[in-house]
């Protein structure tokens, strides 16, 4: 092993010295657009139509976001653009949507990016605007989502001035996104726009914000049509990280480590999605034929539907995706960071492998929570066809019948299941007639809670991009705006919003977005009246005193507030004969509808790895045969969560 | 054990505010702070201690180097 390491382990950035004058301006991208004259080159513009001009030059098709005084410049500046460049078939090139709250738009615009990958955009006003704004922005980088978000300031000589609708943005966004720029001169505004697209996308993409103060968007500038800021040092470490290769020496250390293994297992997390690895990962697993469970995050980037799939692992992870983990000898983490609803007590993660491989776009990432034996920094998708090649041109093959063989059994014996006979509506039984007809075809959001850990669960994803699911930051409320901004990424694909009474309640008000903009949206409320997630802790872990989870006293009729936002089709669904009909006719209607089912409000989400427990101590509910298991600690009072 | 490390990053409103901000949020104390621009005036220079065991300063040093204002970390005693 430690052979291994000496000879596959290198380090870009440890003790290199950039050897580039610091702050030299950088003509790369002008080179790569050819010097395309731009039409509007050498012209003079106000700094919000050179905000828009950016927008439109880098292919934005819609925009999310809420007006205000500070960004008026900018949304007029929209407004004119529209208004001059109506597409033949009528529409605007640039719809500007608008939310009910901020962080709505935040949502939509995330989960416009989450749907095609491309960079969403979101327009708020200065002050609450944009700290509606933060919540969106923090999980966007938590889940390496790539956003431009523009928000208005107060005029430059009133920033610090305590000004109405002031707040300091580039302090409170450089805490949370990938990164936030001020702008204070105008000349830099067209520069500085551009490159937050360049940032927003490379790398681990990520958020990038551009505070823009009123008086810099009223400003005369001359348009130059091209050209980025240096960014010296973000560039030079960018080449590196992009342009790094798996030598031959590297290639066969990790195949004579999979040699020797019997056990090997891929681990693949929101990496494989965000860097388009998907197809590689496909022909990798085609080629030498190792298993893979994927993180939430990861979730469609291998089809669940395969008969190597082991679907999600973790502290829901399935039971045989978890027991597959215990068991393996070879571990190789592809775009995944070890969190802790995977590796919660990293040292007792993964216990039987003998050699861990890892590829991540960060190297940050790499050794973090828990060692590797052989590690690449760089694009997953090359890496990937990299070592498929290599492997297949020295014929690498590994005997994994009996590990296929056990697979297999450990699918079958411990596989999903809950309580079929039961009276009451159980959820797991709403996501599987869901997913008879939309096969793992259709896009599907969550809020946060056991109804996400559900839809992870028991839905099927034959493909990137279909799970939109706010995983590290774990927001509340984040279902219904991200299908809103899916649906713009994708308006004739099927999307589904499966959402809790709970994380439904938070951005309650865009359901009135959805009507508004005519969206064929679908809208599945799992109804057990309370905070499911927080009840099954404190039931377990807390002698059932559901302080504040408990929501029976509350009053609202989902169904008639979304009648009252234009609904046409919302229903209530209580009586489990009426699932299978109520379903099809729900997906089936040719528009906005919206389904609240009353579903049993005990039921619990199994298995689940506790926190500060390792995955052989899973408790997998009644439904769900389990191995024996090994007992765990108080955690009422453990520091775990 | 405290260590030294050397930061070179543009000389941008705001960057001082994201390396140190960088450090709280993941829960170092920074011991000592010195910044001032270089020959070239785009350009500063930070020296910052603080302490932490090896795989501790790993991370953190790793994190720096995503800041997009950040030029250059180095740690001396390593070098």
């Amino acid at each position: 092993m430690a052979l291994m390491q000496s000879s596959a382990r290198f380090d870009h950035h440890q003790g290199t010295v950039v050897n580039m004058p610091l702050l030299q301006p950088s003509f790369a991208a002008d080179a790569e657009a050819g010097v395309a004259h731009h039409p509007l080159s050498g012209k003079d513009l106000s700094g919000a139509d050179v905000v828009v001009q950016v927008l439109a030059d880098e292919g934005v098709e819609v925009l999310f976001g809420y007006s205000g005084g500070a960004i008026l410049p900018v949304y007029d500046a929209v407004f004119r653009h529209n208004a001059e460049h109506v597409k033949p078939d009528g529409s605007e090139p640039m719809p500007l949507i608008v939310p009910a709250n901020e962080q709505g738009a935040g949502f939509m615009a995330a989960g416009y990016a989450r749907a095609s990958g491309k960079v969403g955009v979101a327009v708020v006003t200065s002050g609450p605007g944009a700290t509606n704004m933060v919540t969106p922005v923090r999980d966007s980088t938590a889940d390496s989502i790539p956003l431009v978000v523009i928000c208005g300031q107060v005029a430059t000589q009133a920033i610090g001035s305590d000004a109405f609708q002031e707040a300091p943005i580039s302090n409170i966004m450089g805490a949370c996104a990938k990164h936030v720029f001020l702008v204070t001169d105008a000349t830099q505004l067209e520069a500085t726009m551009r490159t937050a697209f360049t940032l927003a996308r490379s790398g681990r993409p990520g958020p990038v914000v551009v505070d823009v103060p009123k008086d810099i968007q009223n400003a005369m500038v001359r348009f130059e049509g091209h050209g980025e800021l240096p960014l010296p040092g973000y560039r030079a470490r960018l080449r590196a990280v992009e342009s790094a290769t798996l030598s031959d020496a590297e290639c066969e250390s990790f195949f004579d480590a999979l040699a020797r293994a019997k056990r090997p297992l891929i681990y693949a997390g929101g990496g494989v999605v965000a860097g388009g690895a998907a197809p590689a990962l496909r022909a990798f697993v085609d080629a030498f034929g190792l298993p893979v469970t994927t993180t939430l995050m990861g979730i469609g980037g291998y089809d669940t539907t395969e008969p190597l799939a082991l679907h999600m692992l973790g502290m829901h992870g399935t039971a045989y995706a978890n027991y597959a983990v215990e068991d393996c000898d070879f571990l190789f983490a592809l775009g995944a960071r070890f969190d802790d609803r995977v590796a919660g007590v990293p040292t007792q993660f993964a216990p039987r492998a003998k050699f861990i491989a890892h590829i991540d776009i960060d190297p940050a990432e790499i050794n973090k929570v828990k060692h590797t034996d052989w590690h690449h920094v760089g694009p997953l998708d090359r890496a990937l066809q990299r070592i498929t090649q290599y492997g297949q041109a020295h014929n690498h093959r590994s005997s994994l019948s009996d590990w296929h063989a056990h697979i297999r059994a450990l699918k079958q014996t411990h596989a999903l299941n809950y309580d079929r006979d039961s009276a009451l509506i159980q959820p797991y039984a709403v996501l599987e007639e869901i997913n008879r007809h939309t096969q793992g075809r259709a896009i599907i959001s969550t809020g946060v809670g056991q109804h996400q850990m559900w839809a992870a669960q028991y839905l099927d994803f034959r493909a990137p991009r279909h799970l939109l699911t706010s995983g590290s930051m774990g927001t509340m409320g984040f279902g219904l705006p991200a299908a809103i901004g899916a649906q713009f990424a994708r308006p004739d694909a099927l999307v589904i919003d499966i959402d809790g009474d709970a994380s439904i309640r938070m951005n309650l008000g865009e359901l009135e977005t959805v009507t508004t903009y005519g969206l064929p949206l679908k809208i599945v409320v799992l109804n057990n009246v309370g905070d499911g997630m927080v009840r099954q802790w404190q039931k377990l872990f807390f002698k059932g005193r559901f302080a504040s989870s408990d929501k029976s006293l509350h009053r609202k009729d989902f169904v008639r507030a979304a009648e009252a936002d234009g609904f046409s089709w919302a229903r209530r669904l209580e009586r489990r004969d009426e699932l299978a009909s109520t379903i099809a006719e729900f997906l089936a209607f040719n528009g906005p509808a919206f389904l609240e089912v009353m579903i049993d409000p005990d039921a619990g989400v199994y298995p689940m790895v506790g926190p500060g427990a390792n995955y052989s101590q899973m408790i997998t509910g009644d439904f769900i045969p389990s191995r024996e298991t090994s007992p765990i600690g108080d955690i009422a009072t453990s520091d775990s969560f | 054990m405290q260590h030294t490390l050397s930061i070179l990053l543009q000389n941008e409103a705001g960057a001082l505010v994201r390396v140190a901000g960088l450090f709280a949020a993941r829960g170092h104390n920074i011991d000592t702070l010195t910044v001032a621009a270089t020959n070239d005036p785009s350009v500063s220079r930070l020296t910052l201690t603080v302490r932490g065991d090896d795989a501790t300063l790993t991370q953190i040093l790793q994190q720096t180097r995503k800041l997009v204002d950040v030029l250059q970390v180095e740690h001396p005693a390593q070098a």
